[in-house]
């Protein structure tokens, strides 16, 4: 039997909560060391206070900008705080699920955790007026005390825990005024960092348990395709290999340590079954999209502003242009894996690097023949997530493995079938076309994509026909470009290739499309690109704010060393604005940026270190993307299978400098893990155009030569 | 078979494969969790130890290669290592997957080469993936833990 607090390897260096943190729970176990005051708050008597947060913290800080967000309404001090995710339960749903995805980490559970850490604060001073006799609104919480200031009584909230605990809580508790809050749009420290420099085991690679034993899959290389069979032997002639069990797509080796299964897993002798994609190939797939492009094909509109057909037939010319994007691998850097203990009380535990926690809890409880109540998922911190971890692929074939051999299982796979399993960036193609009008306007904007329909694979209710698939179009629908006339429009050219979002999803290769074919216009209506943008954007000063700033700050139109050229892009997703301007080289033949400025305009913020920190990574995977990544399909399967040929950005290819500018417009707060990533690759491809004169319709870079 | 290790200071016994990348001692025989795994043939970093003072990719260095040498992973850094306080103040992890390999390799660097110029500093720290993208507070991070190392000497 586990209780309350449950520390794996003993350490406490990770330290799992495994009871509900539900308020009622803890009122009616009121000697419990711990007493939850709301369901997201724990408070231990010695003062901690424990934030049980809806959120995955995967590297972009969602769990300090829940503690800062939480010490300032409560009035403790940020050291005093710890953060965990919580287990699946109401209070952590969102629509119904409890997940992590779309930048909405803070801007989602702004408002509710100050509301629930507010009325925890009101119970904690009712508790102390209680007990004092005197009105709690002479009362006040500061620094982790309740203090009546007239009496000069003070009293720890570790020691009222317990009384606020059995309180009811106030609907509509007041919240701190801004002079009140600490830490709020402060720099702090992260609070998962310590840790993480010491090498403290915080993943769910890390995880031990006793008894454990280790499981590495095999996997199908042909994306779908059902094992057929396999020669056990091949396997358990490896010293250390336990057994090999049958899984969704593969076989598990299980053996005493990684080693000896990663061993197993690569000698076993193994057969699937034939699918009718045995020898699909990029090729193939990117002639079916383009033949989406052409007239035969059927596409949904997403967009239809104006008159097009009018406005193009009235233009002096139109410009046109057909692009390509690639599929995407997320790669977060921890393979995945999880733990799976089956316990003596019914329940299994499993230990996990999820984003999507219901979504896994659901797929591990069908595989085990348990309700979902009975998988407690414990949700570690995440080496990576970037949306890989938002799909449940990997959780039912530990769960089987663990029910077959009887013991606790530490399952993964190997780095080659991480990249194998799919479920990466969609590829797209696009046609895009601009009327200009004879005095050099645009007068109309038509954008056609065309490719596999994100939601139709990742969904678990998948896409019916005919229906719009919102990231097919993303950004380009939305775009606040306004010319007279403006269509947008898809076609669904399906893939046996599974699809997962990738950080900034749809916004990343439309992003690329539009906003390199706006400076493919610039350059036909003989324009700077910079100031085509702000004719389209004349209507919108919140635009226009941003890319002034960035191009002000990057220097736009100021003299360059030879040989350099800047390139800008905008982009708008997940809520913010954002625009980047980059100054690119080419050193021995090959793109350089040395410098990105951002300007990100997400309404406002909490942590400013954590926006400066996303936007770093964000310009970093962008620019790794667009100079190298892509996953090329061969034989039905994945041609790339590790990092020797699927080159993730390395430091001598980052960015010499990045400059970021926040700029809080007071408008609804927006997101920020993913909106920077987007105008990267448009800006640094925009730049490149400049310096060659040439476009460049299809990524990545690493295809093309440069003179 | 038995091979004895030394790691961090210390003679260690284990039962195993003399053909086991290092990377499989250290965490699943060992308790060392801070080396990680990422890819297995060398090319992330992730698992970066020291092996007699220098950088190595422990999932691709056998044990029979490394008995008798001075094995020093993260753990052996002792936690406010000049480099380790240097991540800190620059707030460098993000996921933090692979800063334990990048802090080895940082100190890896600032022992061979104290006062690294910006470029030896990339391609000092090159070797070493992070998908996060932390690499400018890397660099920024190695030069302020070159600068502080530097004032512990002269101090």
């Amino acid at each position: 039997m586990l209780t309350r607090r449950d520390f794996v390897l003993g350490s406490g260096a990770l330290a799992v909560a495994v009871s509900l943190p539900l308020r009622a729970e803890a009122g009616s176990d009121a000697a419990a060391a711990q007493a939850f005051v709301t369901a997201f708050l724990e408070v231990s008597p010695d003062g901690r206070v424990t934030l049980h947060s809806p959120t995955t913290e995967m590297g972009q800080g969602t769990h300090t900008g829940h503690a800062v967000i939480i010490a300032d309404e409560l009035g403790v001090d940020l050291e005093r705080v710890s953060v965990v995710t919580a287990e699946p339960a109401d209070p952590f749903r969102r629509n119904g699920q409890m997940g992590s995805g779309g930048s909405w980490g803070v801007r989602a559970w702004y408002q509710p955790l100050r509301k629930a850490t507010a009325q925890a604060r009101e119970v904690l001073i009712a508790a102390a007026a209680t007990q004092w006799s005197v009105p709690a609104a002479e009362c006040m919480l500061e620094r982790g005390e309740v203090v009546h200031a007239a009496s000069q009584r003070r009293q720890g909230i570790g020691g009222l825990a317990a009384a606020a605990a059995a309180l009811p809580l106030p609907a509509e508790p007041p919240l701190r005024p801004k002079s009140e809050l600490r830490f709020t749009g402060r720099k702090v420290p992260r609070v998962d960092l310590p840790a993480k420099v010491r090498g403290e085991p915080v993943f769910a690679s890390d995880v031990e348990r006793p008894g454990m034993v280790y499981a590495c899959a095999r996997l199908t290389d042909v994306f779908g395709a059902e094992l057929d069979s396999f020669d056990r032997e091949s396997a358990t002639a490896v010293s250390g290999v336990l057994d090999v069990v049958a899984i969704p797509g593969g076989a598990a080796v299980v053996a005493t340590n990684s080693w000896a299964a990663i061993q197993g897993a690569e000698k076993l002798r193994i057969r699937f079954k034939p699918t009718p994609h045995d020898k699909l190939d990029s090729a193939t797939i990117s002639r079916q999209m383009r033949v989406g492009l052409g007239e035969g094909a059927q596409p949904i509109s997403a967009r239809a502003d104006g008159d097009w057909a009018a406005v193009a037939k009235a233009a002096e010319r139109v410009v046109e242009a057909d692009y390509e994007a690639p599929y995407l691998s997320h790669s977060p850097m921890e393979p995945w894996n999880c733990t799976v203990e089956f316990g003596g009380d019914g329940e299994v535990h499993i230990w996990a690097p999820v984003q999507t926690q219901d979504r896994n809890r659901n797929a591990a409880a069908a595989a085990a023949g348990l309700p979902a109540e009975k998988v407690r998922l414990h949700t570690t911190l995440l080496g990576g997530g970037f949306g890989r971890r938002l799909g449940s692929d990997g959780i039912a074939a530990a769960v089987v493995t663990a029910r077959a051999v009887k013991r606790p299982v530490k399952f993964f796979w190997r780095r080659e079938d991480e990249f194998g399993q799919g479920w990466y960036r969609p590829a797209q193609v696009a046609r895009l076309k601009a009327a200009l009008d004879a005095d050099g306007r645009v007068s109309g904007l038509h954008v056609r994509t065309a490719g596999p329909a994100l939601s139709a694979s990742f969904s678990p209710q998948g896409l019916p026909a005919g229906q719009l698939d919102g990231s097919s179009v993303q950004t380009i629908r939305e775009s606040r470009y306004k010319p007279a006339a403006f269509h947008v429009e898809w076609v669904r050219v399906d893939q046996p290739v599974s699809m997962a979002p990738w950080r900034a999803v749809g916004a990343t290769q439309n992003g690329y499309f539009l906003e390199c074919f706006i400076d493919e216009v610039a350059r036909a209506a003989n324009k700077d690109p910079y100031q085509l943008r702000r004719e389209l954007l004349a209507h919108d000063p919140r635009a226009l704010n941003v890319i002034d700033t960035a191009a002000k700050a990057a220097g736009w139109g100021q003299p360059l060393p030879k040989g350099r050229a800047l390139g800008m892009a905008f982009v708008e997703c997940y809520g913010s604005l954002c625009a980047e301007v980059a100054e690119v080289s080419l050193r021995d033949g090959k793109p350089f940026v040395h410098r990105v400025v951002c300007a990100l305009d997400c309404g406002s913020i909490v942590l400013p270190d954590g926006v400066r920190s996303q936007v770093e990574g964000g310009i970093v995977q962008g620019l790794s993307a667009v100079l190298g990544e892509a996953v090329n399909i061969g034989a039905g399967g994945a041609v790339e299978r590790n990092f020797d040929t699927y080159p993730l950005l390395r430091i001598t290819q980052s960015p010499e400098r990045i400059e970021t500018i926040i700029i809080e417009s007071g408008e609804a707060m927006g997101g920020v893990g993913e909106p920077p990533l987007p105008p990267l690759a448009p800006a640094v491809v925009n730049a490149l155009a400049a310096l060659t004169g040439k476009p460049i319709r299809e990524l990545p870079l690493s295809r093309h030569r440069f003179a | 078979m038995k091979i004895t290790l030394k790691v961090n200071g210390q003679s260690r016994a284990i039962e195993a494969d003399p053909e086991m990348p290092l990377l499989w001692a250290l965490r699943d025989f060992l308790g060392l969790k801070g080396a990680k795994y990422g890819c297995g043939i060398g090319a992330c970093g992730a698992c970066t130890v020291h092996v007699n003072g220098r950088a190595m990719r422990s999932c691709a260095v056998p044990l029979k290669a490394v008995v008798g040498d001075e094995i020093r992973t993260i753990e052996g850094l002792g936690g406010d290592h000049p480099v380790q306080q240097a991540w800190l103040e620059e707030q460098v992890p993000q996921c933090g997957y692979c800063q334990t390999g990048q802090i080895m390799q940082a100190v890896a660097l600032l022992e061979k080469t104290p006062r690294p110029t910006d470029e030896q500093i990339r391609q000092g720290m090159n070797g070493v993936l992070c998908r996060c993208g932390t690499y400018p507070r890397i660099e920024a991070a190695v030069r302020r833990a070159a600068d502080a190392l530097a004032t512990k000497v002269e101090g």
